[in-house]
Parts: C-alpha cells; sequence; structure tokens
C-alpha cells in the first residue's frame, strides 16, 4: 500500500491540484466535471506510488494522467449517450430495473474498454459475432470483407479481451 | 502462510486460447472441434487457467441483451451517433420477427430494396414495366439508371419478366451475373459460402451467365432450360436440363414434389413457415409426391400424417417435429 508515499501525494496534491483543475476546466469547459476529473487523476497517482520517487517533471506527468483520465471520459459520455438511445429505440422496451439498467451498462462500459483501440471494422465484426451471434461468413458479406479477415478481427478482439480480463 | 495464487497465463498460452476462441465461434464449429479444444484445455493447467478467463469473458457477452451491443459497442468513430442511429433503424425495421430470434432472418433480408417474410409471395413492378416476384423469405435491391438495370439477389428466389427495353437488365448473385435477353426466367439462391449454389431456370427468351470474377459469359441458358451454379470447382456448370415443375411451382404459390425425400420436403416447407419444422432421422428417406397449397403450411403438413407412416407433433405453432408413428 502507498502509505510511505502518502506525504509525497500529500506535497503533489497541495502544489498542484489548482493548477490541474483549471488545466482540465479549459479542456472541459465545465468546471463541475473538471473538479470530479481533478480527483479521478490523483487517484490514479495514488494507484502508481512507484512513480513519485523518481518525478522531476510533475506536471507533465499529472498532464500524462489527466489526459488518460480525460479521454477516459468522452468515451464514457459517448456510449452512455449511445446506450440511452439504444434503449429508446428499441422495438421491443427491454424489461429491466433501475440496477438491471446500471449492471448492463456496467457490462457494456467494460466491454467498451476492452474492445477500445481496436480499428472500427475489426471492432463490429467482433460485436456481431459475440453479441448478435452471426457467423463469419455473414459478417464478412456484411463488412464487405473476406472470411479470412473476420477471423484475423475476431483474433484480435479475443486477444485484447483475455489480455485484461482478470 | 497461504498457497501463492497460479500464475496469470502467459501471453502465448492466451493466444492460443483466442485462437480456439476463433475457431469455435466461427458458426460452422463441429463436434471435433470442440473435441480437439478440449484436449487442449487438459493439456496444461495453464491452459485450463485461460480458458476459465474465455468462460467468464463469454458469461459477460452472454448478458448483453440482443439489439443493445450493436449499437453502443459498434460506433464507427467516437461519437459518431448517425451510424448508430442507421444500426438502430434496422433493427427496428426486424421488429416483428425479433422474437422468434433474429439468428433466423437473414441479415441481409433488412437492408434490401424490397423484401418477403416467410410464408409471404409478392410480385414487385420495377421503374421500367419489369414484374418481379418475390418467393418466400427472398430480398432484391434494385438500381435503375441511364445505362443499365441492376437487380440483386441478396437471399431467396425471385421470378423475373422482363420489360421491353434498350437499356440491358442484369441479375448479379452471389456467385455470378445473369443477364436477360428478353426473358421470362426464376433464379433461386441457397445456402452460404462453399454450399452457395443459384438455380436458374428459363422460361422465355435466354439468359446469359457470367461467373464470378470472369470477364466473359460463360454460356447462354435458352428458354425451357435450367442450370445449377456451384460455389467450388473448375466447370460449376452442370449441364442443361429441361425445365422441371419442381422450379417453378413457387410461382402459382404450390410446392411441387414428385418422389422427394420427406427431408428434403420439410426443409422446402420450411421456408413457408415461420419457425422450426424439425424431420427426424427416421422418417427422412420415406418419399412423397403431389402438388400442395404453400397457402396453408399447416393443411399441408396435416396431408403428409395422413398419407406417410408419420406423425406431426406441434409443440408449439413455431416448433413442428414430424416422427413415425
Amino acid at each position: 500500500m502507498p502509505s510511505a508515499d502518502t506525504s509525497a501525494v500529500q506535497a503533489l496534491y497541495t502544489a498542484h491540484h489548482g493548477w490541474l483543475s483549471t488545466w482540465l476546466r479549459r479542456r472541459l469547459g465545465c468546471a463541475h466535471s473538471a473538479a470530479d476529473l481533478a480527483q479521478d487523476t490523483f487517484v490514479r497517482v495514488l494507484l502508481r506510488p512507484q512513480a513519485l520517487p523518481t518525478l522531476r517533471e510533475p506536471r507533465a506527468y499529472l498532464t500524462t494522467l489527466a489526459k488518460g483520465v480525460v479521454s477516459e471520459h468522452w468515451r464514457r459520455q459517448a456510449l452512455e449517450r449511445a446506450y440511452l438511445e439504444a434503449l429508446a429505440l428499441m422495438p421491443e422496451p427491454l424489461a429491466l430495473s433501475p440496477e438491471e439498467r446500471l449492471q448492463l451498462l456496467q457490462t457494456l462500459d467494460e466491454i467498451d474498454a476492452m474492445l477500445d483501440g481496436l480499428a472500427p471494422k475489426a471492432r463490429e465484426a467482433f460485436v456481431l459475432s459475440q453479441l448478435e451471434g452471426l457467423g463469419y461468413a455473414q459478417i464478412a458479406e456484411r463488412l464487405g470483407v473476406s472470411e479470412r479477415t473476420v477471423k484475423r478481427y475476431m483474433a484480435q478482439g479475443f486477444e485484447r479481451c483475455l489480455a485484461v480480463m482478470e | 502462510m497461504s498457497a501463492l495464487p497460479p500464475p496469470a497465463p502467459d501471453a502465448a498460452v492466451l493466444r492460443e486460447a483466442a485462437q480456439w476462441l476463433v475457431r469455435l465461434h466461427s458458426g460452422r464449429a463441429r463436434e471435433a472441434d470442440h473435441a480437439a479444444c478440449a484436449a487442449w484445455r487438459e493439456a496444461d493447467p495453464a491452459h485450463e487457467r485461460a480458458w476459465q478467463r474465455a468462460e467468464r469473458l463469454s458469461r459477460k457477452f452472454g448478458a448483453v441483451p440482443s439489439g443493445v451491443g450493436v449499437p453502443v459497442l459498434a460506433r464507427q468513430a467516437r461519437g459518431n451517433r448517425r451510424a448508430a442511429l442507421r444500426t438502430l433503424a434496422l433493427l427496428a425495421t426486424a421488429a416483428p420477427a425479433a422474437w422468434l430470434g433474429w439468428r433466423l432472418a437473414p441479415w441481409e433480408a433488412w437492408i434490401s430494396d424490397h423484401r418477403t417474410a416467410t410464408g409471404e409471395r409478392r410480385e414487385v413492378q420495377l421503374a421500367d414495366g419489369s414484374r418481379v416476384l418475390l418467393d418466400t423469405g427472398s430480398a432484391i435491391d434494385v438500381r435503375i439508371d441511364g445505362a443499365q438495370r441492376t437487380l440483386r439477389l441478396r437471399v431467396g428466389a425471385i421470378q423475373v419478366a422482363t420489360a421491353a427495353d434498350a437499356r440491358p437488365f442484369v441479375v448479379e448473385t452471389a456467385l455470378g451475373r445473369l443477364r436477360a435477353l428478353g426473358t421470362r426466367f426464376t433464379v433461386r439462391q441457397d445456402g452460404e459460402d462453399t454450399q452457395r449454389q443459384i438455380r436458374l431456370a428459363v422460361t422465355e427468351g435466354a439468359v446469359e451467365v457470367t461467373l464470378r470474377g470472369a470477364s466473359s459469359p460463360a454460356l447462354v441458358v435458352p428458354a425451357g432450360r435450367q442450370t445449377l451454379l456451384r460455389h467450388q470447382g473448375a466447370s460449376p456448370l452442370t449441364a442443361l436440363t429441361a425445365v422441371t415443375p419442381e422450379s417453378q411451382a413457387w410461382t402459382q404459390g404450390v410446392l411441387y414434389a414428385e418422389n422427394m425425400r420427406l427431408a428434403d420436403f420439410c426443409a422446402e416447407l420450411a421456408r413457408y413457415r415461420p419457425g422450426l419444422l424439425h424431420c427426424s432421422p427416421e422418417v427422412a428417406e420415406l418419399r412423397i409426391s403431389g402438388a400442395f397449397q404453400l397457402r396453408d403450411t399447416d393443411y399441408v403438413l396435416s396431408m403428409v400424417a395422413s398419407t406417410l407412416p408419420v406423425q406431426v407433433l406441434t409443440r408449439t405453432r413455431w416448433w413442428v417435429t414430424v416422427l413415425p408413428v
């Protein structure tokens, strides 16, 4: 646990929290989420205590972490929007309790994060196979690629998912 | 002291597990593939650990209801809502059949210009005056421009009666292009991939066939003849034969059988019925002959039961099995 480094984190926080919040606010245009994301950034600092003692450019380090937090924030926002649209447009409304809705969003978020970085077509192929049960031949025809290519996409998708699953 | 947790599977083993998943999810995995995978799992505890991870992954995917995953996760690019909405519009179109599971409904049919539901038969008049009759569960795209009239058969069967027009009339299929030369003909496309086959029967005029990937026509099928195009082989064309009543009967709403295996008969009849129609192996080789009205497939099944030593077991309206008496 990072107990030994708490004071280092404390120092980092005191010295740079205000600066980081301003930096985030300029990027997001929203003070409210800037404050949240500043918190998230420092959580990431806490999760990597080993980086602290050697830190020479604290602001550069914070910026790197904050960029990750911001892109995660956008990814999640886009996902939530798509999720709400999908639910609203379902031909037959899913009978889900609020908890189940949240659980489903959580699951979609995890899958989305796992697939992050896959090329759009590979991503689509993977989702059509794993979430809608299409065969590779159907996917190939739908995406206008060969079945070999679909297999390559699937291998990329599975490798990525297996690498990050616990 | 507690035992150390087992080490995380290394990257090479995870890659192997990924390859097994690719193989098993193709939609064509056989018993042998599953057995081979099981042997791989047993060969090494590390394999089994990697596979446990694969199973947790499958459970995660399984928790997402059909219809939600694609619009949410297959976003073309970050923030590209338009694509998601388009996907959703397609899903919405399929609503009537949705509860039957859209694995039964060919995806191809949803994005076509004209399509028929299972059991439906409908005639469409094209802008140039040509008439196309769509058989059950069929779908076509139509493009008519200044130079050419093109019809793409995505799935199922059609009868085409072309209108007199200077522009060429072409039917695109998965295996080749059929150019009508003042004509009436039927085309049926079955199977997927290597099992794919196209049945072409010409009743008036003639049709020129150009195989997929070829630059010049392979043959001309004259009136009164039919042919079968297959996926594989140096010569994918079988010899021309006389047009059979079987290939034309559907245009009159009739299923025509002449000494047909009961299994084949059931497979044909199933094309006109929503749900599952299963023929048990014990009665598959029985033979059946006759002309059956496709309007009422329940009645057809009762006729089968009264003429052959079989019983028709109806579990639900959507799940019917033909069994020995």
